[in-house]
């Protein structure tokens, strides 16, 4: 392997790895397991956002609904448990129900009725960002809210369902990683193995890499295309279960900078071991790079449009990396 | 219509007597155009409306417009400075007599501004300064805001302590919020800020918890937090929830919702106090500023709503869950004795 391969290949592993080292010794407290593990729940979100939209990333396809599938997700959680008085069996089952059901028409929106996924995507984006402020006329959700009728709202936040936020699990020290860690861990080894693995994953790269390719050997491309989505929505709104969890009220948002740091993360993990492609592994690395930045430059008193300028920088130059150094043979 | 009134002024004296909220309200008929009140239409040109605080302040705007009798017009132009300045233009057009312009920027709206006056309508002014004589600015007291804030925290913290402070330059609210808190420290010597913070990233409480939690680690001897507003607070308190540290840390804020009231009475909560301006409050005073105009008289240059304190011990002890029971329960919250002239309807009186 050459130099110049190794680069390409490890170039970013590196990086993050002088990060860490370089947080550790400019600012107190970075390195100790409470630290590391923030900097996995801070990411958890994004993180499982990335996932999702990798999913859709690897069937060439894009998903800009998912920062407002995610937040619609969290306004459902709330109604379902603060004013329609369900648990959180419900209000899980509900939020993921609508990011399938959001999925599934974004899907057949671009693969049936033709529309560019950028703007099926977008539109569908406008079209949450409206929907989840329709049955409180926009009101954020909380127990004990009034409601447009003036009645109060009777429900509460379920503990089982704040616990998907707030529960820590033992591990090497009482109460260290959040259930939030958890899941993102978890959905992560899940959609790395499902895409890497499985016979649906390297279809779904056959997909992305040539339709038509995939199309005369038989494969149902509309078909896997339509499944990317609904992945890519399901995850998002795991995302916006846990949001809801740690928030502990259905907060009216737009969602568009989890979109933008879950976009972020997925094109970063094109750099990462010089894969050049959408891949689950470099998504995961992709979030964490991203969240080792923020918290070390926050733990230094950067503020934080220095901290959109670093983060910017970055996605540059892993694009750099994936798209010029590597350049497009690799794989 | 006499029926209605009757009962309205019963409904008066029985407040009168029981709140004390004075004479003036049992006072002769209305000065024209309220004499008909029917015929009067106003104007409400928003630049911002979406969240909790928007819609209390449009509730306000209209529960006072309902009380006068007055047609009301909603123009909505969702952050958009040009559209704002056309609707406007719009309303002029309408024929309305009075105009409240909710937010906005000087430069799109002052001409605008200039054109309403110019075609004879009152205007009033929320929250953006169009640069006009003839405009009267209502106003929330930011500075007094933050002051009451602050002066609670050394009153629980004593004169010297480590702070935290959220901070998003170049928004004009948290900015007037910041001059108190300079001002403070330079009183103070002994209030060191360790760490100063913050982002507007939505949901702004989750990228405000991720910040904080790096804070904290890096300061575990922070005791105070200044969050000059509330999505900030519930930020930094979900992050003090999440170190361990709700024992030793105590957060001091601006503005309150349903929302925040059970976050500041969640059992051994770090959510210390909270001042706050009721939006709803402020939307009345936008309407009675502009009805005075009507009226021919002067509401004064600005109208500044004050702002009330609000501790954990005074939501625990009045068992205030909500926002319709902190207005019940804590009556300075409910009611600003702001531009009330004798023959203003209360909103409030029922």
């Amino acid at each position: 392997m050459t130099l110049r391969e190794s680069a390409i290949r490890y170039g970013f592993l590196a990086l993050l790895a002088g990060l860490v080292i370089f947080f550790s010794l400019a600012t107190n407290g970075f390195t100790s397991p409470q630290a590391a593990v923030f900097i996995l729940q801070s990411v958890s979100l994004t993180g499982i956002l990335a996932l999702g939209v990798t999913a859709t990333l690897v069937v060439g396809g894009f998903d800009l609904s998912i920062g407002s599938i995610a937040t619609s997700a969290m306004m459902a959680a709330a109604y379902v448990m603060v004013v329609l008085e369900q648990d959180a069996f419900v209000a899980v089952l509900a939020c993921l129900a609508i990011g399938a059901l959001v999925g599934l028409i974004n899907g057949i929106i671009i693969c049936y009725l033709r529309v560019p996924d950028l703007l099926a995507t977008l539109g569908m984006m406008f079209l949450l960002i409206g929907l989840q402020r329709i049955p409180t006329e926009g009101r954020s959700i909380a127990a004990g809210m009034t409601m447009p009728d003036g009645s109060t709202a009777a429900g509460q936040f379920d503990p089982a369902f704040l616990a998907l936020g707030r529960h820590r699990f033992d591990f090497i020290l009482p109460d260290l990683v959040p259930a939030s860690v958890v899941v993102l861990i978890v959905v992560a080894v899940l959609i790395w193995f499902f895409l890497e693995y499985t016979r649906f994953g390297r279809l779904m790269y056959a997909v992305g890499s040539n339709a038509r390719a995939a199309e005369f050997a038989g494969a149902p491309v509309r078909a896997y295309k339509i499944w990317a989505y609904i992945i890519s929505g399901v995850f998002a709104s795991i995302g916006g279960i846990l949001l809801a969890a740690r928030l502990g009220r259905g907060d009216i948002a737009s969602g568009n900078n989890l979109l933008l740091d879950a976009v972020a993360a997925a094109l970063i993990g094109y750099a990462v071991l010089g894969a050049s492609k959408p891949n689950a592994f470099g998504t995961a690395i992709g979030a964490l790079f991203v969240g080792v930045l923020l918290q070390g430059l926050t733990m230094m008193n950067v503020p934080y449009y220095t901290q959109d300028f670093v983060k910017g920088a970055v996605l540059v130059v892993a694009l750099v990396f994936t798209f010029s150094l590597s350049g497009r043979t690799a794989r | 219509m006499i029926n209605r009134r009757t009962f309205s002024r019963l409904g008066l004296a029985l407040a009168a007597g029981s709140a004390l909220l004075g004479m003036p309200a049992l006072a002769e008929d209305k000065p024209a155009p309220f004499d008909k009140p029917g015929d009067v239409k106003i104007a409400l040109v928003r630049y911002l409306s979406t969240g909790d605080f928007f819609q209390a302040y449009l509730a306000g705007v209209e529960s006072q417009a309902k009380a006068l009798g007055v047609q009301l017009q909603v123009f909505d132009s969702r952050q958009d400075a040009a559209l704002q300045a056309d609707m406007v233009d719009q309303a002029i057009a309408l024929g309305v007599q009075g105009i409240i312009i909710q937010h906005g920027l000087t430069e799109s709206m002052k001409e605008a501004a200039q054109r309403a006056v110019d075609a004879g309508i009152k205007v009033v002014a929320f929250d953006v300064n169009v640069e006009n004589d003839k405009i009267p600015q209502v106003e929330q007291s930011d500075r007094d805001l933050a002051r009451l804030a602050l002066e609670q925290a050394i009153k629980d913290n004593g004169e010297s302590w480590k702070a935290g402070y959220v901070y998003v330059a170049g928004i004009a609210p948290l900015d007037r919020r910041n001059e108190t808190w300079v001002e403070f420290k330079k009183k103070y010597p002994g209030i060191n800020e360790a760490a100063m913070f913050g982002t507007l990233d939505n949901p702004i409480a989750n990228s405000v918890a991720n910040q904080a939690r790096s804070v904290v680690t890096a300061n575990p001897d922070i005791t105070v937090m200044f969050a000059p507003y509330d999505e900030f607070a519930k930020g930094v308190k979900i992050a003090v929830d999440e170190a361990g540290l709700s024992s030793s840390v105590k957060i001091y804020s601006a503005d309150i919702s349903t929302a925040d009231i059970s976050a500041m009475r969640e059992a051994g909560s770090a959510w210390a106090a909270t001042a706050a301006t009721n939006p709803a409050v402020v939307g009345q005073v936008s309407v009675r500023a502009l009805a005075m105009l009507l009226a021919g008289e002067d509401p004064g240059k600005q109208v500044i709503v004050p702002p009330t304190l609000i501790t954990q011990k005074d939501l625990n002890d009045n068992d205030i869950k909500n926002m319709e029971e902190l207005s019940a329960k804590l009556p300075q919250f409910a009611h600003a004795d702001v531009a009330m002239p004798a023959w203003m309807p209360n909103p409030n009186a029922k």
